[in-house]
């Protein structure tokens, strides 16, 4: 196979330009090829701007298309598609604006394997960004605004880094198949293990960093050469299905004296079976990661065409614990697509411990913020619809490793944002809750909630609004 | 330094590199006995720790080592000192899967054959195989050095990012871009004086140095064919 690489096909005629593939010619500057927003939409059902635009861009690239952000399949439903029935006659509420409910979340206590399971002052946390994806200002923001609220933050494929571990008082360490700069000192500096077998945005496949942001200190840190395209693998290194995962669980534990939790992040494809071979092989917290789940570069086609909606992904993990009698023993941190409160309230209601939140947190750092638009504009696009982080030019310094962009997180202004936007989801989650009826987040249920369409209600098995029925589930 | 014995048979793991780590914390030299190809026994060792494992072992032996030196009697398991970040592990027979995965510094010295996968994602270090390595030996291999005197299966040093495999005997066949490139006179040098430090100094090797051919390293759609391997 390796040979093909030497033997190319040669055209009975001189190679093209660059330029005369990518249809340059005849074409003005603000409107090229393969951008959907160049093309006038037309009345095709197959051909439309996206599907034209598509073939352009691949046409020219012979690869598919990569970029940042998350999914723009909008078949995936929202969580607007559940509402909140609060107490009215069958139940009491509690006092919104007065009575206490309690936010206190434990992550890894219920399997008595581990010393110091994580306990967090609120059931939102920061997801597992990479230092290389984010700037190191971004990750110490995000640390310092988690620290301040009690809750943790994840430090992502890139390693450990120390701005991070300063900021955050509590520090999960992800360990990903690729492993970058993972030893034993690092790991007995965390407070948890989190082994990735997948995430949301692109299940199935391993990591992507662009060369742009395989920077000095990113290369140095990944053991990488400088400036590569970083494709990381997706199989671990040191073991291959579940059972073998079981034998690493203990060896991690070995490892670290049986003190942290042990943490499964997976993105969600077939959560019912895969959360129940998780729980067998030994972990204490899975953290399912939705359809929806957010990413700083992928390719395309995964982020829109693969895994299923966050809020089906989290009925069917709740079902598969109960199933196995491994709820109370395993915690279940929801993931993908969650923006507000409410969001994570129809999370804990559908049956998870926590949540854990990636771009969202991003955007309270200053993603897609309406200033610099200089900056937006130089890639081709504008505050409010950016998706670029797979550039390393992040207008306004998150998803960058480059220094004067990196500038642009004001640090103690961020970390504060990050605090006061955690603080008002947790807020907003207690009105909620109190509506309900509930003196704890955790207390939220299923029958809290109506579906508003039969696709929502067949996705997640909550009752349809007005019959009370659940559509076929 | 006086010696201690340790007993693996049924007991629980725990109990057992518990009682490792003891005997090594009161500066002993610990042999461990009965060892039934227990799995993760000596994993995560403090530093300066000298211990043997009569028989063989099963996966991880040697896991996240940091300084430990550790020498098994017979065979290994699965992943091998994975992620050691410097120390020593000798296996006297043969390996199984992923020995040596990621790991970052230290040597492994297998004297029997390596199974698949052999310093998988490695990122520094070296491993020594006296036999052959397995297919897919060295895959995504950061750096650090595999040398294998047995020859190699197929797909060797398969997706290099960086790092060298140096094999003496045949190659079975080449992984995706990588290169045999004709090594450097001190090269050559250092691997032979690494060798010779094992008891293994022999000038008539002939040696294929393999290394990453790069053309994996970035995205361009003229390798689109490349592409389509990957």
């Amino acid at each position: 196979m390796a040979d093909d690489l030497k033997t190319p096909y040669e055209y009975p005629f001189p190679a093209p330009s660059e330029d005369a593939v990518a249809m340059v010619d005849g074409g003005v500057p603000d409107r090229p090829a393969g951008v959907p927003s160049s093309y006038d939409r037309g009345d095709s059902v197959s051909w439309t701007p996206e599907s034209i635009s598509e073939i352009h861009a691949l046409s020219r690239l012979g690869r598919y298309q990569i970029r940042g952000f998350n999914s723009f399949n909008h078949r995936l439903p929202t969580f607007d598609d559940l509402t909140f029935v609060p107490a009215t006659m069958t139940r009491l509420p509690l006092e919104g604006y007065r009575e206490s409910c309690d936010t206190k979340t434990v992550l890894g206590g219920g399997s008595g394997m581990v010393e110091k399971p994580l306990e967090l002052d609120i059931p939102i946390y920061i997801a597992s960004m990479s230092f290389g994806a984010l700037s190191a200002s971004a990750k110490a923001a995000l640390g310092y605004g988690a620290s301040k609220v009690g809750t943790l933050t994840c430090t992502g494929e890139g390693g450990m880094l120390t701005d991070e571990r300063r900021a955050s008082k509590t520090l999960v360490y992800q360990m990903t198949p690729s492993r970058y700069m993972l030893d034993l000192e690092h790991l007995r500096m965390a407070d948890a293990i989190e082994l990735v077998v997948g995430q949301g945005a692109k299940p199935g496949t391993g990591g992507l960093l662009l060369g742009m942001k395989v920077s000095e200190r990113v290369a140095g840190m990944r053991s990488l050469p400088l400036g590569v395209d970083q494709r990381s693998t997706v199989r671990h290194p040191d073991f291959l299905g579940a059972d073998d995962m079981q034998v690493k669980i203990e060896e991690l534990r070995e490892a670290t004296d049986y003190q942290v939790p042990i943490f499964l992040k997976m993105g969600a494809t077939r959560p019912r079976y895969d959360v129940a071979i998780a729980a067998k092989a030994g972990v204490d917290v899975i953290v399912v990661d939705g359809a929806e789940g957010g990413t700083g570069a992928s390719p395309e086609l995964l982020l829109n065409h693969t895994g299923i909606p966050t809020i089906s992904a989290i009925r069917a993990a709740r079902e598969a614990l109960d199933d196995c009698g491994m709820s109370g023993k395993v915690s279940l941190v929801a993931a993908g697509g969650i923006r507000t409160g409410t969001d994570a309230a129809k999370c804990l209601a559908l049956g998870a411990d926590a949540v854990m939140i990636g771009t969202a947190s991003m955007i309270a750092l200053g993603c897609n913020s309406p200033r610099y638009f200089d900056d937006y504009a130089a890639l081709g696009t504008s505050p409010g619809k950016c998706h670029h982080c797979h550039t390393g030019l992040c207008p306004v310094g998150v998803a960058t490793q480059e220094p004067e962009l990196e500038e642009r997180v004001d640090v103690a202004a961020a970390s504060e944002r990050v605090a006061r936007y955690l603080t008002a989801m947790t807020m907003e989650i207690t009105l909620l809750a109190k509506a309900c009826g509930k003196s704890s987040v955790h207390n939220l249920e299923v029958e809290d909630l109506r579906a508003l369409s039969m696709q929502a209600s067949a996705f997640t098995g909550v009752k349809m609004a007005g019959i009370d029925k659940v559509y076929s589930w | 330094m006086s010696e201690a014995i340790v007993t693996v048979g049924d007991r629980p793991i725990r109990e057992v590199n518990k009682e490792i780590k003891a005997a090594l914390a009161e500066g002993n030299t610990v042999t461990v006995r009965d060892t039934r190809s227990r799995h993760n026994l000596g994993v995560g060792l403090p530093e300066g720790s000298h211990l043997k494992f009569e028989g063989s072992v099963g996966y991880y032996c040697g896991g996240l080592n940091n300084g430990a030196h550790i020498e098994v009697e017979r065979n290994v398991g699965w992943s091998v000192g994975e992620a050691m970040a410097s120390g020593e592990i000798l296996v006297n027979g043969y390996a199984g899967m992923s020995a040596g995965a990621a790991m970052l510094g230290g040597l492994l010295h297998i004297r029997g054959d390596a199974g698949p996968r052999c310093g998988v994602a490695m990122k520094g270090g070296d491993i020594l195989v006296e036999g052959k390595i397995g297919y897919l030996s060295g895959f995504m291999a950061h750096a650090g050095r595999i040398i294998a005197l047995g020859g190699a299966a197929g797909a060797c040093a398969d997706s290099l990012w960086g790092g060298e495999v140096w094999v003496a005997g045949p190659i079975e066949s080449l992984g995706v871009d990588s290169k045999v490139v004709e090594p450097e006179p001190e090269e050559i040098a250092s691997v032979e004086e690494l060798l010779a430090g094992r008891g293994l100094a022999d000038g008539s090797r002939d040696w294929q140095k393999i290394v990453s051919a790069q053309r994996l390293w970035h995205f361009e759609s003229r390798d689109a064919s490349a592409w389509l391997m990957i």
